[in-house]
């Protein structure tokens, strides 16, 4: 009976491969037959393998540490001064053989430990600005826009052009497409994305309306209460006032005959009644006040302030005192108080007229001057008055 | 770092470790150890833990390249990586049951690591317990043993070192050494199964 040494032995002999040719062929054939040997022999290579393998592990394990302390070491080296000098050196050689120097980096230690904190919330810092960067942003846009809303009305104060595309527009293309179900297709007009009021300034042509209404504008139609409608060009404009001067230049256009009105150069008196008469829909609408006071918005001379409810569409409607003399141009209202509304002193109308007659010289604006209106009863004027009122339509 | 060295492909890496080039052993462990380095010290790790995981890592690593048994499905960089990530997540569980702030949000990469480490933890406990198994043994037997399995030592060399008289009697003495280790050994492992 052998021992469990010499199977060892045996073992390890049949391993290494020192068994003669016959020995080895009969304890193959003793492994397949007997199976206890097999499992000794197993047992014993998983002995010897865990045992090499563990050599080998604690082998490796010396060797990394071998090179890790090279490493720190290495690093180390390059820090102390001699090094530095020694790599001074390399550098000037780098430089000499062309080859770029790689700049090396030395930190203070706050700055190593600020260069952590860094590393560390480099992401979240990250985040944090580019929310704040956004936040500021989307503020500054949403107030600019805001503000952009409110244009040109600053501090309550509100144009009375007249958005048509928005209104009318919704309700045409309804009923449109209505009407249109099975009827052929009418010639489209296009409404025209604004519209203000005008009034006749001289017999052969010459409107005025408030600036703002033309304001951006690539053309203008003028549409009569008759649906009669010109094509006009401003002639002047003046932005401190609010006034614009249009030209009719249809050829068809044969002037609009007398007018009814005149222009009133003084100023007029402090609860004075008034009325105008306006577009701010599709048909002429009168409105009627009075004169609140004999300054406008903050405080500008150049405008009263009226207690007529005026509404979108009314600007550049003419206002006219009881005697029918002009006083004023329909300008705007003031939106946090009650039935303040604002119009072009007409005094001013009239400097700008001047001043523009004298200087086309030879072509001078033929101004009304009797006013067929007064003593009449106001529906009187009114039916006198109306034809000389238009829709000023913006096209941009 | 790197002056005058042969820079190796991952291809390369794999089969100079396989041949056992120890210059290429140390390159992609200098390679490699800043990310692993920076990885534990932004999860509140020290210096000290970082090496200890990453040389850990590149054992696995090591072991499974000369094992033969590796199969890459991504770069080594990454495979590494994701090995001391795993390692590192582990330390930190047991270090601190509570507060440990684990960043294991990343996605999850196939890499084959965690098969491998399974394997390797396998294996370190057989490992450990070799260990232990020589510590018990007593001394001429662990000289005699380590000198001839691990540092592959020749039985005439261990004859002359432990003053036998011939190397017959030497070989003797070590399956008798070993026929107590394998006792202890598998006492012990099956214990521990």
């Amino acid at each position: 009976m052998k021992t469990e040494a010499d199977y060892y032995a045996l073992f390890d002999a049949y391993r290494s491969g020192g068994l003669a040719k016959e020995e080895r062929t009969t304890l193959e054939h003793r492994l397949a037959a007997d199976p206890e040997l097999a499992r000794r022999l197993q047992e014993f290579e998983e002995l010897t393998g865990t045992l090499t393998a563990y050599g080998r592990r604690l082998a490796l394990r010396r060797k990394l540490h071998a090179i890790h302390a090279d490493m720190d070491a290495e690093r180390a080296v390059r820090l102390t001064p001699l090094a530095k000098a020694a790599e001074e050196d390399e550098r000037l050689e780098q430089f000499a053989t062309g080859r770029a120097p790689r700049p090396a980096l030395r930190i203070s230690r706050t700055e190593e430990k600020l260069r952590q904190f860094w590393q560390g919330h480099r992401a979240t810092m990250m985040v944090a600005a580019a929310v704040a960067v956004l936040a500021v942003f989307t503020t500054l846009l949403g107030m600019e826009m805001y503000r952009a809303s409110q244009k040109p009305s600053l501090y309550g104060y509100t144009v009375l052009r007249r958005e048509v595309e928005r209104i009318k527009r919704n309700q045409r293309s309804m009923n449109r497409t209505l009407n249109q179900m099975d009827a052929p297709q009418p010639d489209k007009l296009n409404p025209g994305k604004f519209s203000g009021t005008g009034f006749a300034l001289t017999a052969d042509g010459y409107l005025v309306t408030s600036y703002h209404v033309i304001q951006g504008a690539d053309s203008l139609l003028i549409e009569s209460r008759e649906r009669q409608r010109y094509r006009a060009e401003p002639v002047f404009t003046d932005v401190a006032h609010d006034l614009a001067i249009l030209q009719i230049k249809d050829k068809s256009f044969k002037g609009f005959g007398r007018l009814p009105y005149a222009f009133k150069r003084g100023q007029s008196e402090l609860g004075e009644r008034v009325y105008t008469l306006g577009y701010p829909r599709e048909d002429l609408v009168f409105n009627d006040g009075s004169l609140s006071a004999r300054s406008g918005f903050e405080g500008d001379t150049g405008f009263y302030q009226i207690s007529i409810p005026v509404n979108p569409g009314n600007s550049g409607g003419p206002l006219l005192d009881d005697k029918g003399n002009l006083i004023g141009i329909i300008s705007g209202r003031q939106m946090d108080v009650q039935s303040a509304a604002f119009a072009t002193k007409s005094s001013y109308l009239m400097r700008l007229v001047d001043s523009l007659g004298t200087a086309h010289a030879g072509k001078p604006y033929n101004m009304p001057r009797t006013n067929l209106l007064s003593g009449t009863s106001r529906p009187q004027q009114i039916r006198k008055l109306q034809d000389y009122v238009f829709v000023v339509k913006v096209y941009e | 770092m790197g002056k005058g060295q042969p820079s190796f492909t991952d291809e390369e890496f794999v089969a100079a470790i396989r041949r056992d080039d120890d210059r290429a052993l140390a390159q992609l462990y200098r390679l490699h150890f800043p990310m692993i380095s920076h990885y534990v010290l932004q999860n509140s790790g020290t210096e000290d833990e970082a090496k200890d995981v990453y040389q850990e890592g590149v054992m696995v690593f090591y072991e499974k390249v000369r094992d033969g048994s590796l199969e890459l499905s991504c770069q080594i960089k990454t495979y590494l990586y994701a090995v001391c990530r795993r390692l590192w997540l582990k330390r930190l569980t047991d270090k601190t049951r509570f507060g440990g702030r684990l960043d294991d949000h990343e996605p999850y990469l196939e890499t084959g690591a965690e098969a491998d480490l399974e394997e390797a933890e396998e294996r370190d406990r057989r490992l450990g317990t070799m260990a232990q198994a020589l510590d018990r043994i007593g001394e001429p037997c662990r000289s005699l043993l380590e000198g001839f399995y691990l540092l592959d030592k020749s039985m005439q060399q261990l004859t002359a070192e432990f003053g036998y008289t011939n190397a017959d009697n030497a070989k003797n003495q070590k399956y008798k050494c070993l026929v107590r280790l394998k006792k202890l050994f598998f006492n012990q492992y099956q214990e521990l199964i």
